[in-house]
């Protein structure tokens, strides 16, 4: 079988050697759905930094697409929240379409057609083909967020890592986000999905890993997010509803 | 008209100054995009300041020839200390500039203040002196665009998602550090190519105003810094005209720098009122592609 | 002779007055990030010196109406398309400083005034420059007294403080004219760098000290007092211009606050570091955690 997307073994991430995340064990496979759940603070953010070679790994391997990390980076995709990007920058959604083609693309040069047709036929599978031509800016936050998703999938990526994609974004967006990280999925690339909603893991992904700093709980959605481990993983934040099902307070 | 408008520019350090302002119009108006989206008006403010003191070493060390070499090793400087400043994560990046900032500039007016010749030497550095351009000067200037203007336009499409994005710059595997460091040391290299034609202290004019205006009358780039290029050259042929009708017709000397600066701002202002119906931008999209084409 | 009436007496004087109002405000400065603000202040407030002197209006006034047309223009501006407030503020120091260049290229006796303006003069202060000084310390000092808390307050946490019912705007604004006030009267005696080292300098070197906004400020003052006492007689020692011994002093206070401060300075960083071979990532601004 060929190597799993994203293989952790007992890594430890940090900083300065302060670790933010121990021990953590567990693997992605190609065509898998993963979503990791955690309080803020719980080291997400991290895991997916060290994942893209942007944090130090003191102790234990993380292995992507084979290799270490850092030489993987052509092969995985991120996405961030879009409510990080400046509104007020002078792009159009197309010009930010393009950016998933400069790795490929290479120094010096300007994307070909290929890679017009290739961010187009991206841009259409999240259903915002009409608006190439538009600001960046003058989108809605799911709409932006879509715009994002797209880019990475024009990344023709093999790992999709995204972070807290669905905060703050209307139904449709979410549908048409959901829809394009199927649509990826299904052609055998592996995507992990950080965020807060439980309801959303256990509607769109195979597994989830929930994470506090250590590892709660780490394979099928049904097996980790259970009122347990999520009120060992949440502490206080976990409310519990009638007896069998947990809620997370987001602070 | 021709008296007006051409006569002033035959003199030949009129027509070197007006081609310096040229050069260096091309020159700011691109750079000043990437000041913009990257928003390092300070760090260019900063710049300016700390060149200073490389200006007047390579002036003291090596008479006018030693300008240019002083004032790109005080540029390097500066952006190697500012990398180191801002580890702080109690200093912030503000702060860590303005310090660096008075601080090398004190060095450089200690080191002028030993002379005899103080203020003259002082005030020449820092207004530079537009009508004294020499060739030599203009072929520095140009070779200094030439070599910004290739670096920028060869790594514009990685210097644009680097401003825009640069989670997403950092997780392609590009490294930010270092774009970082190529579009500082071409501010820096505006700063020590303008420094003896405008002036130090008004170079920051030339590094922030040209993409300000563009970005006023469009939300394209390659629009942006078309605007800027123009209106800067524009500020050039008006602020050298003005000041030489005033000192040849009224007798009254107006610095040639700051006018050729305030013809700029004066642009600028008239690119505040145009309203934004009548954007750039807005008309030349529709004009574009066919609607189903991407970028 | 009166004690008063030696030049140098004066200057000192000058130097601890505008030291204290410099290292008061400047905790403020510092923790809003509006040192380069603190800069385009220091620059375009000098038109306003120049037609002032002109017309033969009183200096302070003319640099203080200039100085808060300036900031009328910053806050303006940054609210138009695509500028963030550096570029704003980066339009005016620009657009003022250049038009202070130009009218005062038309006077006689340009260079030398020039030169002044940004070096400052400390030696030539009068009595009145004395009695402003001492005016603008009190407004600010009586200022943080009253307003200490909210100031602390809005800086930290603008949506908080909005919701608790606090007018920022109003707060900010009134920072943006103590900041207009305290550089409309520094920059005759100091310069304008200089003002901006009295301002930005000791209250960063403060800030590597303590984590209390009271005891920072205490300490900032100190240290801007320091620097421009010390700068001054270093100044007549070494024959070197005033300014810029003041803002080396200043600075190097900075410097030295940097390398072996009590709060994450490069010896407390070095000592908290393991031996281990924990290299720092190859990029910067992400989001840590979370």
């Amino acid at each position: 079988m060929a190597d799993p997307a994203l293989h952790l073994e007992r890594a430890t991430v940090g900083y300065d050697g302060t670790p933010v995340l121990h021990d953590v064990t567990g693997q992605v496979r190609a065509g898998e759905t993963v979503a990791l759940i955690g309080p803020n603070g719980a080291g997400k953010s991290t895991l997916i930094r060290a994942v893209l070679g942007l944090a130090p790994v003191t102790a234990g391997t993380i292995t992507v697409l084979g290799g270490a990390p850092a030489g993987a980076r052509r092969e995985v995709a991120y996405v961030p929240q879009a409510d990080t990007l400046d509104l007020q920058f002078p792009i159009s959604v197309a010009q930010v379409m393009l950016m998933g083609r400069y790795r490929r693309t290479g120094w010096l040069r300007r994307p070909g057609r290929t890679d017009r047709r290739i961010a187009a036929d991206a841009l259409d599978l999240v259903g915002l083909a009409e608006r190439a031509r538009a600001r960046f800016g003058t989108l809605s936050g799911g709409q932006r967020q879509r715009v994002l998703l797209a880019r990475a999938i024009a990344q023709q990526p093999r790992l999709l890592l995204l972070d807290e994609p669905f905060n703050g974004v209307d139904a449709v967006s979410q549908d048409a986000l959901l829809a394009a990280i199927g649509a990826l999925t299904r052609q055998g690339a592996a995507a992990v999905i950080s965020t807060h909603d439980l309801a959303l893991a256990h509607l769109a992904c195979d597994a989830a890993c929930l994470i506090n700093r250590h590892v709660y709980g780490f394979g099928p959605v049904g097996e980790v997010l259970t009122p347990a481990l999520l009120r060992a993983a949440y502490g206080s934040q976990a409310l519990e509803l009638r007896g069998d099902r947990v809620i997370v307070a987001r602070p | 008209m021709h008296a007006v408008l051409i006569a002033p520019f035959t003199a030949p350090f009129m027509g070197r100054a007006l081609g310096e302002l040229l050069l260096l119009a091309l020159l700011a108006g691109v750079v000043s995009v990437f000041v913009l989206i990257r928003r390092l008006g300070f760090v260019a403010d900063t710049m300016t300041h700390t060149v200073f003191p490389g200006v007047v070493i390579g002036f003291l060390g090596g008479g006018p020839g030693g300008v240019f070499p002083g004032a790109l090793a005080a540029a390097a400087v500066t952006a190697a200390l500012l990398t180191l400043l801002t580890r702080s994560r109690r200093v912030t990046d503000d702060t860590a500039m303005a310090v660096l900032l008075v601080a090398m500039f004190a060095v450089g007016v200690v080191l002028v203040s030993r002379r005899a010749s103080y203020r003259a030497d002082l005030t020449a550095l820092l207004f530079g002196r537009l009508l004294a351009v020499t060739p030599a000067q203009l072929a520095q200037t140009a070779a200094v665009a030439a070599v910004v203007l290739t670096t920028l336009a060869a790594l514009a499409k990685e210097l644009r998602l680097r401003a825009f994005d640069p989670q997403t710059a950092a997780a392609m595997g590009y490294r930010v550090w270092l774009l970082d460091l190529t579009l500082t040391m071409s501010i820096a290299l505006v700063v020590v190519a303008a420094a003896q034609s405008v002036g130090t202290i008004l170079v920051v004019a030339l590094l922030v105003v040209p993409a300000a205006t563009g970005r006023l009358l469009s939300d394209r780039l390659a629009v942006i810094a078309a605007v800027g290029v123009v209106a800067t050259a524009a500020a050039g042929y008006l602020g050298l005209a003005v000041s030489y009708h005033a000192s040849v017709t009224h007798g009254l000397r107006l610095a040639s720098g700051g006018t050729v600066v305030l013809a700029l701002v004066a642009l600028y202002l008239l690119a505040l009122l145009v309203p934004p119906a009548r954007r750039l931008a807005t008309r030349a999209a529709h004009r574009r592609r066919p609607p189903d084409a991407v970028a | 002779m009166p004690w008063l009436d030696v030049a140098f007496h004066r200057a000192l004087i000058e130097a601890v007055l505008v030291g204290l109002a410099a290292g008061l405000l400047g905790v403020q400065v510092v923790l809003r990030r509006l040192a380069f603000f603190t800069m385009a202040m220091t620059h375009a407030t000098f038109p306003g010196v120049v037609v002032a002197a002109v017309v033969g209006v009183d200096l302070y006034l003319g640099g203080a109406a200039a100085g808060v047309l300036a900031a009328l223009a910053v806050v303006a501006l940054s609210r138009r398309r695509g500028h963030d407030p550096s570029t704003a503020t980066a339009v005016a120091l620009a657009a003022g400083f250049a038009l202070g260049v130009v009218l005062l290229s038309a006077q006689r006796g340009f260079t030398k005034d020039l030169t002044a303006y940004l070096v400052g003069s400390i030696l030539t202060v009068t009595t009145e420059d004395l009695a402003v000084a001492a005016a603008v310390t009190a407004a600010v000092a009586l200022s943080l007294a009253l307003a200490g808390r909210v100031l602390a307050y809005t800086a930290f946490d603008r949506d908080g403080a909005r919701a608790a019912g606090y007018r920022t705007g109003a707060v900010d604004l009134g920072v943006l004219l103590l900041i207009c006030a305290v550089v409309v009267t520094a920059v005759p005696a100091a310069g304008t760098i200089l003002t901006l080292a009295l301002v930005v300098a000791p209250a960063g070197a403060a800030r590597l000290w303590t984590d209390r906004i009271g005891t920072m400020t205490a300490a900032a003052a100190g240290i801007a007092v320091t620097s421009t006492t010390g700068g001054l007689l270093l100044s007549r020692g070494l024959d070197v211009a005033a300014g810029a011994a003041i803002s080396l002093t200043a600075t190097g206070c900075f410097a030295v606050s940097m390398l072996v401060g009590r709060r994450d300075s490069l010896l407390t960083r070095w000592r908290a570091r393991r031996p281990a071979g924990t290299a720092r990532p190859d990029a910067g601004r992400f989001p840590e955690g979370g």
